[in-house]
């Protein structure tokens, strides 16, 4: 038998481990409860100017697409202070903001500017009825249900604080300023963290069955 | 930490509330069915039409005997002639028993907690709803449903189970699944989405009709009612209130032994929300 101050003191193993595993539990299963992820969820710095709302600051550096006719925004947007939803006039009543037709574009390009050369383009287009395809810029994923009515209602239409004269300033909370561009690219991420950001800063819906189809 | 016990105390406060007023308060809408099995005629037409509704993938005879098929609805066959299986040859019936199964959108689902990514998850509407980006196909869902109403998507049939013309013909406002996830009956939550976005745009309320379920629509009988339970006017509603069939409870206490509403493994605790309404039979049992 060993001397007494040889014997190694006996470390109380279960003890331990039982009393680190609950600290640990604690710790992974309270992780899942708090809130600490969303807290830098709000955006920072301010975005485009819409009243009564928080827009998101996220930018994306797109391609640039080449259209079928050099079609500038800035020109109509800007120069000429067209509202967007002349032109993407379903925006305002469906899912999709949608391409103008080309009777639309005639509308006013049989009498204005009809000598530029994209204009000659764009008539004879119009007479052989072989319309522009355009390409598409911003595109959303086919399992994402995403409705440009329900945006507009609740950051222009029932938005007291926003004149609808200033549409392009709730359009650019996601298409970025497609009014000082010459031809759009995409210059937002419309990613779903995108979404969710916003989504949580202005309390739009944060169930996933409300945009995953 | 606080937050924590917050989650905590809140999610017991919801559970006692649950118990000591078996309702439906903490929800926006609790859909729910009803389906009067005296009135289904086993025509399968409801399965039909959830083909066309919800992209559903048509597997062919051989992977539909190796279990893989991908129906979210099935109508159930029950064989009660002796030379079958029924024991008794007093008590055989005519022909056979129908029986529609679908997912029963369960408050309290066995698939939610066993899902390690959280894909399946109780929507605001009392729906038991499933996320194809977040499933990872693990399964777990399907094993752990009393109802086997789960189907896993075995092959990549948006490749071939639509070809040429046929795609033209998907539903596009739900998506198309691909490979390794889970799929299951949603009460066609696209047209619920709808028709909420509908009545939002009217400005009122939603209205009990306002939403019809692809299997609703067509069943040549009007076997299926669809509707808000928490709506007290709604057909539903009063399906289940005339038949004394309640939600947070184990068992129907039933004043009257001729009412005929009951739900499907109730005695699980699933909270399931679908009733059925027994068959009347013809026989002298």
């Amino acid at each position: 038998m060993p001397p007494p101050t040889m014997r190694r003191k006996k470390i109380p193993w279960l003890p331990i481990i039982m009393v680190l595993g609950a600290i640990g539990a604690v710790l992974v299963i309270g992780a899942q409860y708090t809130d600490r992820g969303l807290r830098d969820a709000a955006p920072r710095a301010k975005g485009a100017n819409v009243a009564g709302a928080i827009t998101p600051t996220d930018t994306f550096k797109g391609d640039l697409i080449v259209q079928p006719i050099a079609f500038s925004h800035k020109i109509h947007a800007k120069d000429n202070g067209i509202n967007c939803l002349y032109c993407h006039t379903y925006a305002r009543r469906s899912k999709v903001a949608g391409i103008p037709p080309t009777s639309k574009c005639m509308g006013c390009h049989t009498v204005i500017a009809t000598d530029k050369p994209e204009i000659i383009k764009l008539t004879k287009m119009w007479e052989n009825r072989t319309p522009p395809l355009w390409k598409k810029i911003n595109d959303l994923p086919d399992f994402v249900h995403f409705s440009h009515e329900k945006h507009l209602r609740r950051f222009l239409f029932d938005n007291a604080g926003q004149p609808v004269e200033r549409a392009d300033q709730v359009c650019a909370m996601c298409h970025g300023d497609v009014k000082n561009m010459t031809v759009d690219v995409k210059s937002k991420p419309l990613t779903m963290g995108f979404c969710t950001r916003c989504h949580e800063a202005n309390k739009g819906p944060s169930s996933c069955t409300a945009c995953h189809k | 930490m606080s937050s924590l016990f917050g989650n905590f105390f809140a999610n017991w406060d919801r559970y006692r509330k649950s118990i000591e007023d078996p309702g439906y308060r903490d929800y926006e809408n609790m859909w729910a069915m009803a389906i009067d099995l005296g009135s289904c005629i086993g025509c399968n037409a409801c399965s039909t039409a959830c083909y066309a509704e919800n992209n559903l993938a048509t597997v062919g005879e051989d992977r539909f005997l190796a279990r893989q098929s991908m129906g979210w609805m099935r109508v159930e066959r029950y064989w009660d002639e002796p030379s079958l299986g029924a024991s008794d040859p007093d008590s055989q019936e005519r022909g056979g028993s129908f029986l529609p199964m679908m997912c029963q959108q369960c408050n309290a689902a066995p698939c939610e907690p066993v899902c390690p990514v959280g894909a399946t998850y109780n929507n605001e509407g009392g729906l038991n709803a499933q996320i194809y980006n977040r499933c990872i196909g693990s399964r777990y869902c399907a094993n752990n449903c009393p109802y086997r109403v789960r189907y896993f998507n075995f092959y990549s049939y948006d490749k071939d189970a639509w070809p040429a013309p046929l795609n033209r013909q998907l539903n596009p406002d739900i998506s198309v699944r691909d490979k390794g996830v889970m799929e299951k009956c949603t009460f066609c939550i696209q047209r619920i989405r709808a028709a909420k976005d509908d009545a939002a745009r009217e400005g009122r309320a939603l209205r009990d009709g306002d939403v019809t379920t692809a299997c609703q629509q067509t069943c040549p009988t009007q076997a299926i009612v669809f509707g808000d339970l928490q709506d007290p006017e709604s057909r539903v509603r009063k399906a289940w209130d005339a038949h004394q069939v309640r939600l947070g409870t184990t068992e129907q206490k039933k004043t009257n032994p001729a009412l005929r509403g009951y739900r499907v493994f109730e005695e699980l605790n699933t909270e399931s929300c679908v009733i059925y309404l027994e068959r009347v039979r013809d026989t002298d049992v």
